[in-house]
């Protein structure tokens, strides 16, 4: 539960990376001014930049060298990251409340992201993507055959209870 | 050693170590306190008679307006797919006083120090927090003898609760609506029984938008089975699958 959770925020701070490098949100420095990130995914703390036109600072020259950064250019432009140093983004407003990350930049690639805001209005912390998807009955067949020692069902009546397999595993004492 | 007892229009089937049988008997009197205050099968019932209007809500004991209060949290907290009154108004806590009844059962064990054991009432399950995992089947709404699946209670997922309509029927309301539930069955594990039983019902009640909204915001697994027998799992439930 509790990697679900880290793995949810790490989703999050990227996933909100990326809209606001899609929206063309600014990051804003310490210093005021502000910059469009090369941000790309996030994975277990290394990092891809991608890389596109128009999203570098024309200021900058420390070219990604790190062997995380598999930065690919789609223009001409000039394959440049921002300087190194610590960024904090806008805060936007989710369905979950407001979410703001701070990232860390070293070696022109993204070394850490920390989530600032990642609560809901009740400062809850919060999980960003649990969903049900759609499996099959073959994903879940071979649990079928598991020795259970309770099964759970809609409410039965008494009478439906003594047809269930409750009442079979009941009978035998379960374990 | 297992027991079973009739309560609450079901049955109980409770796990407990030998030795520990002398439980059983504050148990069976926390579930009939409970089906005495609040069944509305039965016309001398506090609920009932509040329903009948004979009894003021502002006479009612502290316990039932703390179990009314609990559930009027949940309709807040789930917009409404969880719901403490019918369609004509009364009262009806049926949807959380059978998971009060389980979790005041459990802390009661708890209490006196019991190492190992289940509660089973109708199909909502709650595990001891210190008895080590135990494998748990979740039947397969399609045929009552056989499972859909099995998963491992324990850890943070010590619940487990079941709600739809291939038992009792179409007995959850859903917000006056007369189209057919789109799950048939909704399965739903979670730290505590309240919380899975409240949340199935209201997944059951407010199909794929409450499905989505639910496991967004609490840290629960669930498997939903929908009308054409097609499934949908959390990742967490698929990795918590028993095997043998």
């Amino acid at each position: 539960m509790r990697t679900r959770a880290i793995l949810g925020s790490i989703l999050a701070s990227a996933s909100v990376l990326i809209v606001g490098y899609q929206a063309g949100t600014a990051v804003t420095t310490a210093n005021g001014s502000s910059l469009t990130l090369p941000v790309g995914e996030v994975t277990n703390g290394s990092t891809s930049g991608s890389t596109s036109s128009g999203a570098t600072t024309p200021e900058t020259s420390t070219a990604p060298t790190t062997s995380t950064n598999t930065g690919t250019e789609t223009s001409g432009t000039v394959a440049s990251g921002p300087a190194d140093g610590t960024y904090t983004g806008s805060s936007i407003n989710t369905r979950f409340g407001a979410v703001q990350v701070q990232l860390t930049i070293a070696g022109g690639s993204i070394s850490e992201v920390t989530a600032l805001h990642l609560t809901d209005e009740d400062g809850r912390s919060i999980q960003i993507s649990n969903r049900a998807a759609p499996v099959l009955r073959s994903e879940i067949i071979a649990s079928q055959s598991t020795a259970v020692s309770n099964v759970s069902g809609a409410t039965y009546t008494t009478q439906a209870y003594l047809a269930s397999v409750q009442s079979a595993l009941d009978q035998a004492g379960a374990s | 050693m297992r027991y079973t007892l009739e309560t609450m229009g079901t049955v109980a089937s409770i796990e407990l170590p030998d030795g520990w049988e002398a439980e059983l008997r504050p148990m069976r009197a926390i579930f009939d306190e409970i089906e005495q205050r609040f069944s509305l099968y039965r016309p001398e019932s506090e609920l009932s008679r509040i329903a009948s209007g004979q009894l003021s809500l502002s006479a009612a004991s502290d316990e039932l307006l703390a179990s009314y209060a609990r559930a009027l949290e949940w309709r807040s907290s789930t917009g409404g797919s969880f719901s403490p009154h019918r369609p004509d108004g009364v009262i009806d806590l049926n949807g959380i006083v059978k998971a009060e009844a389980i979790e005041r059962a459990g802390k009661h064990l708890q209490t006196v120090g019991c190492p190992s054991w289940s509660i089973n009432v109708g199909g909502d399950i709650l595990i001891s927090p210190t008895g080590g995992a135990q494998p748990t089947g979740i039947v397969d709404p399609a045929d009552s003898s056989a499972l859909l699946c099995a998963i491992t209670l324990g850890g943070s997922l010590l619940a487990l609760a079941t709600s739809g309509s291939a038992h009792r029927g179409d007995h959850i309301w859903r917000g006056g609506s007369t189209a057919p539930p789109q799950f048939i069955q909704v399965s739903v594990a979670a730290a505590d029984i309240v919380t899975a039983d409240v949340l199935a019902t209201a997944i059951v009640a407010g199909g794929r938008d409450a499905l989505d909204d639910i496991t967004d915001r609490w840290d629960v697994d669930v498997i939903t089975v929908d009308r054409a027998g097609a499934l949908r799992t959390t990742q967490g439930l698929l990795r918590s699958l028993a095997t043998r």
